[in-house]
């Protein structure tokens, strides 16, 4: 049985296009009417795959996120050949283990970098990406019962989609090299020619808006 | 109730994968026993998920669906592997737990510092990471230290001039900390240590001691 986006919740509305360009004016009308995979969609598949092992969802997925994991990886410093191939091994890394995937907790793109993350610090720097386990008993849980934390998400997506590119350019960009370059922080700042306070100090505002959005 | 918390661009570093190994051990070892900064960490990876699909698509070589499509039956979903619980929730969270093998926190060897002090190492540096295990009112001296360090607190607790830390807290201190942690009374305090460089002791005869024993 292939479960739908119908036995989960259903789509408010459609959240974005194709990957815009923070600033870019949002898309002509008429490609909405162009069949372009949203967010809810990505996350719905994802959660399909998990659940039954559905192909054509996972092909969908595959060739919307597959190109994005080696853009991802390229970013990183990796050589095209093997950025090829983690982006194939990332994408099989989803399938085997989307069962774990938990909608109420994320989208799938967040889901999908954290699994791409992983596999970059596992593959290229030999280390391991040492992380919490939500059903670990030693874990300390949530005070409160996250009501409705599926439509909530949808919310917080849109919310910090917009703090994302509200972020003047000079924080967006120590922002995405937080997150992309394969380099510490005083690499940074020495390629920006830009005193190391500065790259702090900004990454720090960053996050500042981010959190100040959406943790109210 | 937990007071001290990493800072913000430490929470950034660990969820964007920016971060050494031991580093992110101990932010990880922290979010076990705080909620409220996995939801910082959470709302990071929210961001990674949104700044990965906003790149530009790197197209893939031909074929390359088909590639992935035969292998997909070839690795089966590995079953989640179950760890025997020896009843009671364990005092050291996950990732941490782990790191200690299989016998956990009552059957470590301890590698003995000072009376009341002891060790043991967890990962080797540039960013070590180590456990180490204080008694009631014991202290390693005043030290300053050459790197950041970050420390997170399992068990019992410590203060110094900068406040007092129980379990879950997590402490940063900067090479401009000059500090003498003592160990509170009550139970023996436990506290993973994350440092960049070895601490710089006040007290040359203990930092002779420290650097033989790798401390």
């Amino acid at each position: 049985m292939s479960v739908t986006a119908s036995t989960i919740k259903p789509a408010q509305r459609p959240l974005y296009g194709p990957a815009i360009v923070s600033g870019q004016p949002r898309l002509p009308v008429i490609l909405w009417f162009v069949p372009i995979p949203d967010l809810h969609d990505m996350t719905s598949l994802l959660f399909a795959v998990g659940k039954s092992r559905d192909r054509a969802a996972f092909e969908t997925l595959f060739l919307y996120f597959a190109p994005r994991v080696k853009a991802y990886l390229l970013r990183r410093g990796v050589a095209a050949m093997a950025a090829e191939d983690l982006a194939q091994e990332a994408l099989l890394n989803v399938w085997n283990k989307a069962h774990l995937f938990d909608p109420k907790r994320g989208s799938a793109a967040s889901w999908i970098f954290t699994v791409a993350r992983n596999l970059h610090i596992d593959a290229v720097r030999r280390q391991k990406h040492p992380d919490f386990d939500p059903n670990d008993p030693a874990l300390i849980p949530e005070q409160e019962p996250e009501a409705d934390a599926g439509l909530q998400r949808m919310d917080d997506d849109e919310r910090l989609r917009k703090a994302l590119e509200s972020l003047p350019p000079g924080e967006r960009n120590i922002l995405e090299l937080s997150y992309f370059a394969e380099k510490p922080h005083s690499a940074i700042a020495r390629e920006l020619r830009l005193p190391l306070g500065t790259v702090k100090s900004r990454m720090r505002a960053a996050m500042r808006r981010i959190r100040e959005g959406l943790l109210k | 109730m937990i007071t001290h918390h990493p800072a913000d661009s430490l929470l950034l570093k660990h969820a964007a994968g920016a971060a050494h190994e031991a580093v992110s051990l101990i932010v990880a070892t922290h979010l076990a026993l705080c909620p409220a900064c996995r939801r910082v960490v959470k709302l990071a990876e929210h961001a990674g998920g949104i700044l990965l699909e906003n790149l530009t698509p790197e197209p893939l070589t031909t074929g390359a669906w088909e590639h992935l499509a035969a292998r997909l039956d070839e690795a089966e979903a590995a079953a989640p592997s179950i760890v025997a619980r020896s009843g009671g929730t364990p005092t050291i969270p996950e990732p941490l737990r782990s790191y200690l093998g299989a016998d956990g926190l009552d059957k470590i060897r301890w590698n003995f510092v000072l009376p009341g002090l002891a060790f043991r190492p967890l990962l080797p540096g540039p960013f070590s990471a180590k456990l180490v295990r204080s008694k009631p009112g014991s202290s390693i001296g005043l030290h300053t230290h050459k790197g950041e360090e970050f420390s997170v607190v399992l068990a019992g607790g410590y203060s110094d001039c900068s406040g007092q830390y129980r379990r879950g807290d997590f402490h940063t201190a900067t090479p401009d900390l000059l500090h003498r942690p003592v160990a509170d009374q009550g139970e023996d305090c436990i506290v993973l240590a994350v440092t960049e460089a070895p601490l710089a002791f006040r007290n040359p005869p203990i930092g002779l001691i420290a650097s033989l024993i790798g401390y």
